[in-house]
């Protein structure tokens, strides 16, 4: 019996302490306005990235002493990030401010979750809009209201290591330019063990892992596009794109230049360590490349067929829209502030995202840090080129079903025109 | 003795609360959630009685996952647990104090956790830099890509888990065998009975207890199989190394399709159960144990 008495003692104590913790909350709400913010940040390359977002936070945090804090929380990689922050909108509370895949934006309107952040963009004129660069832009606007500040972001780009080209009797200054001299090149760089016919070193390493976004550049060059800017019409199985995907299949599976499958992050330490002479990735991990590499190499753009062309990548800082109205004012303060030109220039130096305003490249940091890096440049100029991300509604399953499709490609397991035909029924079924 | 059921009932209320609140309703809230369509197209859930499992079992990636687990399942089970037998009565030899080196070594693996040695195994897998090539090359095989190679993913995640699982089975496997009690041998040998016939006779039947639940933990563990996949390959590459739980994660949290997912989930519940009832009916009657 007085154990019985004891657990129920137990019981009542633990349901005490639950409902002080609930007073303590609303006391802290009556004090007078501190606003905590929580901002959810993915980092998608490799690179102390977390301690920048973190001082950068700092320092706004001491600028608005008393009034608000942002509290930055690194949730992974995109995707756990846009896990992370779906999870919240759908138990209702959502992190205040948040970053997530650029391609993630129809998925979170379909959710009603995002802000519409035109009225702040306009306040702060067209000097301030404009100057993003314009392919940045495209992804943060669906049916003419912005609802994403460009921040962290990038493009693909085609490194080079320029030894290898020497010892293959190739000029180290000369980069494939066309998708003709980017196999001519492959094939010479690719070195095979004379007895076995294992392969010592690639030629071309068209990375796994985001290889949907540069099989998306591969389309661009070919002069076509995978999904309608209105994100409702797949154009997956075009002429463009079935020629493109055989090119990859060519070098692939039949000429057998670069490995068919391979993740995001295993392609970085496989240039450094000597295994692939051409590696195609994101300008994200140019500055763990010149970290690690011990030989020269070069960034250059991604060579062209009809044109240069990429399709950028990278994530937004967005705001949630079921917040009270001050939380999303003070939000908007701290993204306004994060994409002045000062902090994009500071942030584009200290990571090796291109910096997203234009108008950051005049910034002296800036310009000191392009005079002694000028490969940090190539991105930047091949922005000319780019476009913006496909995006729909449902873009994880829409990655997965071609990500399925071109690695079943790559492995020789079925004919390009035959895996797209499937991957535009699937997708289209999934995004409309 | 009314006093003393209540007693016992009071204690088994607080387990009984936890397992209800994070087992018991998720079970059956997600059984209730298979029969709505609940996605981001959909987002108020819609009650659509049994499409979504129609939709399961229509969709052919559904089938090639089936596929990739019963093969990891029928192939980690008996490699892993005739190892663990093997290596549990090799250290239980007479053999010093270096027994004890051999038994942590062997159980080292397990102690390790999950996402950590698969971190590692990332890197042994590795096709030019790591050390299992390196190792094969020495046996004159070909440079595999491991990972990367679609014949050959699912068979470096098997690899691994094995590794990583048999040193648990051989320290079930280990109580078993000193759980024997000795006088059994004794008069094993004063009959004339040799190595194999001590196996066969006393160490295999007296091991039956231990053995049953090594293999019914060992078919849990086999359909459970997901943090080695998520690290090492996130299932690819084309789907060659998705397995059951990976697949229930895709759609809940990746496509945030949480009608698919439960319906998912329900159907692997249900599977499970099914294959452990049929454990305990085939196999468990004729386990004999000692009192």
């Amino acid at each position: 019996m007085r154990k019985i008495i004891f657990l129920v003692t137990v019981f009542f104590f633990i349901t005490g302490l639950l409902s002080t913790s609930e007073i303590w909350a609303q006391k802290e709400k009556g004090k007078p306005k501190l606003l905590r913010l929580t901002f959810y940040y993915p980092v998608g390359v490799a690179g102390p990235l977390a301690r920048v977002i973190g001082e950068m936070t700092d320092k706004f945090n001491k600028e608005h002493e008393g009034r608000i804090e942002v509290v930055p929380v690194y949730s992974g990689d995109y995707d756990p990030t846009m896990q992370k922050v779906q999870t919240a909108i759908m138990a209702g509370n959502p992190p205040d401010i948040f970053m997530v895949e650029i391609s993630e934006l129809p998925t979170l309107l379909a959710m009603d979750s995002v802000l519409s952040l035109d009225d702040y963009v306009k306040k702060l004129g067209k000097e301030y809009w404009d100057d993003f660069f314009p392919p940045f832009r495209e992804n943060a606007v669906i049916g003419g209201k912005v609802y994403g500040i460009p921040f962290q972001r990038s493009t693909p780009v085609l490194y080079w290591n320029k030894e290898v080209f020497k010892a293959a009797g190739l000029d180290p200054e000369k980069p494939p330019k066309t998708w003709n001299e980017l196999k001519d090149y492959a094939t010479k760089l690719t070195v095979r063990d004379a007895k076995s016919g294992d392969v010592k070193q690639w030629g071309v390493t068209i990375s796994g892992g985001w290889n949907d976004w540069l099989f998306e550049a591969f389309v661009r060059q070919n002069g076509s596009f995978l999904i309608s800017a209105d994100g409702l019409t797949a154009n997956f199985d075009s002429k463009e794109s079935i020629e493109a995907l055989d090119f990859w299949v060519e070098l692939k599976h039949r000429l057998k230049v670069g490995p068919p499958h391979s993740t995001w992050g295993s392609t970085p330490p496989d240039f450094v360590g000597g295994r692939t002479a051409l590696l195609y990735h994101s300008t994200g991990i140019l500055t763990f490349l010149k970290r690690s590499a011990k030989f020269d190499f070069g960034v250059t753009f991604m060579p062209q067929k009809k044109t240069f062309g990429a399709a950028v990548g990278g994530a937004n800082l967005m705001i949630a829209k079921k917040i009270p109205k001050e939380r999303q004012e003070a939000a908007w303060k701290y993204i306004e502030w994060m994409s002045n030109v000062k902090n994009t220039a500071e942030w584009s130096a200290a990571s090796g995202y291109v910096a997203v305003r234009q108008s950051a490249y005049d910034d002296p940091v800036m310009k000191e840090h392009v005079s002694k890096n000028p490969e940090y440049l190539v991105a930047r100029d091949q922005l000319k080129f780019a476009h913006g991300k496909m995006m729909a509604k449902n873009f994880q399953k829409v990655r997965e079903i071609l990500k399925r499709q071109l690695d079943d490609s790559a492995a020789g397991k079925i004919v390009p025109a035959e895996a797209l035909k499937i991957a535009q029924k699937e997708i289209q079924a999934v995004i409309k | 003795m009314r006093t003393q059921r209540l007693t016992s009932y009071s204690y088994l209320l607080l387990g009984l609360f936890f397992m209800g609140v994070f087992t018991f309703i998720p079970v059956f809230l997600s059984a209730y959630l298979s029969l709505f369509r609940w996605n981001v197209s959909s987002p108020e859930p819609a009650f659509t009685w049994f499409s979504n499992y129609l939709e399961v079992f229509k969709a052919p990636l559904f089938w090639l996952v089936l596929r990739n687990n019963f093969i990891y399942a029928f192939t980690t089970i008996p490699v892993s647990m005739c190892l663990a037998l093997f290596l549990a009565i090799l250290v239980n030899q007479k053999m010093g104090t270096i027994k004890s080196f051999y038994r942590v070594s062997l159980f080292y693996p397990t102690m390790i956790p999950m996402v950590a040695a698969a971190m590692l195994w990332v890197w042994i897998f590795n096709p030019g830099l790591g050390i299992f090539n390196y190792y094969l090359g020495f046996l004159g095989v070909p440079r595999i890509e491991w990972l990367y190679d679609m014949r050959y993913a699912l068979i470096a995640i098997i690899i691994m888990s094995i590794w990583k699982n048999f040193g648990y089975y051989m320290l079930i496997f280990l109580a078993g065998l000193q759980s024997i009690p000795n006088h059994y041998y004794e008069a094993a040998a004063i009959e004339g009975a040799g190595g194999w016939k001590k196996f066969r006779y006393i160490t295999l039947p007296m091991l039956a207890p231990a053995t049953l639940f090594v293999f019914v933990v060992a078919i849990i563990s086999s359909f459970q199989v997901f943090d080695q996949v998520f690290i090492m390959t996130q299932g690819g590459p084309g789907d060659r190394t998705n397995v059951l739980v990976f697949y229930i994660y895709q759609h809940a949290f990746r496509f945030w399709d949480l009608g698919m997912g439960s319906t998912l989930t329900t159907l692997f519940i249900l599977g499970l159960l099914f294959a452990i009832w049929l454990v305990f009916r085939v196999i468990g009657r004729k386990v004999y144990y000692e009192v």
